[in-house]
């Protein structure tokens, strides 16, 4: 059984702002996969241009507004891959993701990448539904 | 009790990279409920030979053959549950999604795309995960 989450908020919704021909979330055999993530305002879907701390917190903002709205949270979290556009970033990323991802952190790869729009970070995650 | 971990077989030869490359990987292997394919880039599913092209007729290659290998493992694209995009340049991004909006039925599954360097020129690489 595969569902589409679909955006809590209207601002989540990168398809409906950006086109991208995407769900925001899918649940299938008891987990959540999310469409990657970036900063965007989840009222207007704004882009959030910014440091890679500020994007990164608007992130975990919106991703906790997603997962919540899907039954499930940051807590539950099982796999993240974090997209960063300089790897010099790195300790950057970890200082905002310790206050998020707090409770037995998830399996998480970084690496450096290319963002759409010129975004600093991007998250991809997976939770427990 | 454990659950299936299952190596499917490829539906045509040019789509076995292990026969074609002595490629030490599965195309698509079940593990679950899921099925996890491989990162593909484009190529003939009868030869395996690579094709080159724009992105976007590389992105309906690979498309093609991803339909190809998830039907022959009993799925299907409307089973997809996420999608991960690599490619050459960003800047391609809205032809990729061009392409994906005529092949995924509605609702689309998740998806990440990003930049980044692919081997073998290529322009376009995905890799899938679909319930089995």
């Amino acid at each position: 059984m595969r569902e589409v989450i679909t955006a809590p908020l209207p601002g989540l919704d990168l398809r409906r702002h950006y086109g991208h021909y995407q769900s925001p979330a899918i649940r299938a055999g008891g987990l959540i996969f999310c469409s990657g993530m970036i900063a965007v305002d989840p009222q207007t879907g704004e882009r959030q241009h910014g440091t890679l701390s500020s994007e990164a917190q608007v992130i975990f903002g919106n991703l906790k507004l997603l997962l919540e709205s899907a039954g499930s949270s940051l807590d539950r979290l099982v796999q993240v891959h974090a997209l960063i556009y300089d790897s010099i970033e790195y300790d950057v990323l970890n200082r905002v993701y310790r206050q998020y991802v707090t409770n037995g952190p998830p399996a998480r790869t970084v690496w450096t990448a290319q963002i759409e729009a010129g975004f600093k970070v991007q998250l991809d995650v997976v939770a427990a539904a | 009790m454990s659950l299936p971990r299952q190596v499917m077989a490829s539906p045509l030869p040019g789509l076995d990279a292990r026969r074609g490359f002595d490629r030490q990987m599965s195309m698509v292997v079940r593990g679950g409920e899921f099925l996890f394919v491989a990162g593909l880039t484009a190529v003939d599913p009868n030869t395996g030979e690579r094709i080159r092209g724009t992105t976007m007729s590389e992105t309906h290659q690979i498309l093609a053959n991803l339909r190809l290998l998830l039907e022959a493992a009993g799925s299907s694209l409307d089973r997809v549950v996420k999608v991960n995009v690599l490619l050459q340049s960003m800047l391609e991004a809205p032809n990729v999604n061009e392409v994906f909006a005529g092949f995924f039925p509605e609702p689309p599954p998740a998806r990440t795309v990003c930049g980044a360097c692919l081997p073998d020129g290529a322009r376009v690489m995905i890799e899938c995960t679909a319930l089995a």
